[in-house]
């Protein structure tokens, strides 16, 4: 009987081991959508080459992937909306997917992803590279499968695997760009800075903060003196920390710089909760510029503890990188260079070589948007 | 020594011990930070640890009878968020309606992991490795992709963290410090003075023995994880107080920093032994050293989290080396003195 018992007892225990396992698993793959197996459709290609910008043919049927970093982030549900009004325009019977890892899980879940998007027969996919060169072999792997490889927001760092790379801005003149609020920031008589990135493998980060280090080597920046870049991991309490060690390390650093969208409003939040910006009637001693969103910041904007900061629009660029992606799978342009081809409402964009980059094709949207007091207001409704 | 050996039990030893480290990193640090010793590392420190500290008291709870709770960061998280979420959408919400409802949400997530525990017979690592993929992912869903953005929350929530209850000088005494310091205050007296907290004991000393002394263990267990999960939600209140820009990411991996805390501290893994306060110095050395740590100007930030690593091992290892020692001449002494018992 007590054999019995605790035979029983055993089993119970195993199958609801299972049960738990069985929704451990339901959650990890929940990203990764219902698989809709259907053949590939060789994407036909439009025999006639006609001179000038190349037009997309709306209403052809391509099954495409909107691949952000990860999820729940502003920046990329914007992009997702800007795709969405591309997909409508463009008539595409199919419906746009748009799947991402959970946040802790970047690199792996996006390899994933992508795996999956291969055997589920997906035309294209449009990925925000969460790492460096990790998904190299994923994107390889997709590109011989035949599928359209299409980077947005952060490149394969190594060109590799990766068709072409829509750009939000010229990764040069966003150092220029930072580095140009600096000084206009702390004066002429310039000052300590230091710059929050993301983490230390984010490429799209790293090449910004390349690109603003060749710029402050010119005359006119000389007074800026850039001592610290620490790494606030996309978390509210790492960010807050780091943010406040900064100021400790160097009592007379003038300005924090974040150049990560996500992690500006908790370096803002330190500052003013330990009284070094945004107290009334009282001149900050501390200051913020970088990249971030219109909606998070108005409030520090407002109270002078983030004057000034850029971004670009992250509708218009989710947008652009669903034309460029139609065209490419449907076979209007090849992914050469020179080639030249009308993305909608936004006008003509031409591919080229990524200057950024040794190896990669680049499509540029740009330009920077620069917030301040004046404007600030009317674009945090977006 | 056998006098100091009937005062001082090995755990009150090893809480000595923890206080004896605390003060040399803080003389250690003293000499290579500028400006060390003033309010000011205080506040960062004291501040940076009080919500560790609430989530490590529910911990401690837990480990105690015997099991571990990893899905305390993906509760923080997901309170802080939907308590943001509504504060955002109802300004008006009282605060100690936002406070009860925080709590009683976590209190709910730890019931659904107390329930599996105790009453689905699985082991504690396998339904809370498993919620702690399920409540983030709740979360994300329920997110949509937007953030809480703190100029859409009440002004009373986002001045909450800059709060102080007294001052002396440059030495600000916080709120959100104090609140964690009264919650150990509680769960110490609890620990130590109610039949619950000693039950709690019983059961991880020995589960068969407390079973066989007919304590309802199951709901001893469970509401065990019950108070983890509501104390979690607390500190996913006083997280959305300090930090007041929630993303999906809130607090994710706070469970490393919460274990090593109550690891540190002294709670045995294996249940039954170990202290709040123990908790809270864990926390507390944990804490210095970080912060500590991120204003060191010699070490560079990618050496930085090992070294941390390093030191919590070292402070693992050496107190259980020293515990060990410690324990056997204890026993050793009440060998000698069990005879003597025994004739009484």
């Amino acid at each position: 009987m007590f054999h019995l018992n605790s035979n029983l007892k055993r089993r119970w225990a195993a199958l609801s081991a299972l049960v738990v396992l069985s929704l451990l698993l339901a959650a990890c793959a929940a990203p990764t959508a219902a698989p809709t197996v259907a053949p590939t459709k060789a994407p036909t290609v439009a025999p006639t080459k006609p001179a000038g910008p190349v037009k997309a043919t709306p209403g052809k049927a391509v099954k495409m992937t909107l691949l952000p970093k990860f999820l729940g982030i502003l920046v990329f549900d914007q992009t997702h909306r800007g795709a969405q009004e591309a997909a409508k325009e463009l008539q595409n019977p199919e419906p746009l997917q748009y799947l991402g890892p959970t946040p802790e899980n970047m690199v792996a879940g996006q390899i994933e992803i992508i795996t999956a998007a291969v055997t589920q027969g997906q035309d294209a996919i449009m990925i925000s590279n969460g790492g460096g060169d990790e998904l190299v072999p994923a994107a390889k792997a997709a590109r011989e499968a035949g599928m359209t490889v299409v980077f947005w927001d952060s490149p394969i760092p190594s060109g590799e695997g990766e068709q072409v790379f829509v750009a939000q801005v010229d990764f040069n003149e966003t150092g220029k760009v930072l580095a140009d609020m600096a000084l206009s920031i702390m004066g002429a008589e310039g000052g300590k800075f230091a710059v929050i990135s993301a983490a230390p493998d984010t490429a799209n980060q790293n090449a910004w903060i390349a690109a603003l280090k060749d710029v402050l080597k010119k005359p006119e920046y000389a007074k800026l003196q850039l001592v610290e870049i620490a790494y606030g991991m996309e978390q509210a309490e790492i960010n807050y920390d780091k943010t406040l060690a900064l100021i400790d390390k160097y009592p007379d650093i003038k300005l924090i710089m974040p150049i990560t969208a996500s992690g500006f409003p908790s370096v803002c939040k330190a500052l003013q909760d330990e009284g070094y910006c945004g107290k009334e009637g009282e001149e900050p001693k501390v200051v913020t510029t970088g990249l971030g969103l219109p909606s998070e910041l108005v409030s520090y904007t407002m109270n002078g503890c983030a004057p000034k900061f850029a971004l670009w629009s992250f509708v218009d660029f989710g947008y652009l990188t669903y034309y460029t992606t139609y065209l490419l799978a449907t076979g209007a342009i090849k992914g050469e260079i020179g080639e030249q081809f009308e993305a909608g409402r936004m006008g003509t964009y031409t591919i080229e070589k990524d200057p950024t980059r040794e190896k990669g094709l680049r499509v540029k949207m740009g330009p920077f948007s620069i917030y301040d007091k004046t404007n600030i207001e009317e674009a945090a409704k977006e | 020594m056998s006098a100091l050996r009937r005062y001082f039990r090995p755990e009150q030893v090893r809480e000595l011990v923890l206080v004896f480290l605390i003060i040399v990193l803080a003389l250690f640090f003293g000499t290579q930070i500028r400006d060390y010793y003033t309010g000011r590392t205080f506040i960062r420190i004291s501040t940076s640890v009080a919500i560790i500290v609430v989530v490590a008291m529910g911990e401690t709870l837990v480990v105690l009878t015997r099991n571990i709770d990893i899905s305390v960061g993906s509760i923080v998280g997901f309170t802080a968020y939907f308590v943001g979420t509504q504060l955002a959408r109802h300004n008006d919400i009282a605060p100690l309606v936002a406070v009860l409802m925080a709590i009683g949400i976590g209190a709910a997530m730890g019931l659904l992991n107390g329930i599996l525990v105790a009453y689905g017979k699985v082991p504690s690592i396998l339904v809370t490795l498993g919620t702690l993929a399920i409540y983030r992912g709740i979360l994300v869903n329920y997110s949509g992709a937007k953030t809480v953005v703190a100029n859409s929350l009440p002004q009373w929530v986002i001045n909450l963290s800059s709060m102080n209850i007294f001052s002396i000088g440059e030495l600000d005494f916080r709120l959100l410090v104090g609140l964690a310091l009264a919650v150990v205050v509680f769960f110490q007296l609890m620990l130590t003075y109610l039949p619950y907290g000693r039950r709690l004991y019983a059961i991880g000393c020995n589960p068969d023995a407390a079973r066989v002394a007919g304590f309802p263990s199951q709901r001893i267990v469970l509401v065990a994880f019950v108070l983890c999960g509501a104390l979690c939600g607390l500190a996913g209140f006083m997280y959305l107080a300090r930090f007041s820009n929630i993303t999906v990411v809130a607090a994710q991996g706070m469970e490393m920093s919460v274990l090593a805390a109550v690891v540190v501290g002294g709670v045995s893994i294996f249940g039954g032994s170990g202290t709040v306060i123990g908790a809270l110095l864990g926390a507390t050395m944990i804490g210095l050293l970080e912060q500590s740590l991120i204003r060191w100007l010699v070490i560079s930030e990618f050496w930085r989290r090992a070294l941390l690593g390093l030191l919590i091992l070292l402070a693992v290892e050496g107190d259980a080396a020293i515990m060990n020692r410690l324990r056997k001449l204890w026993a050793r002494s009440e060998l000698q003195m069990a005879p003597k018992q025994e004739n009484q």
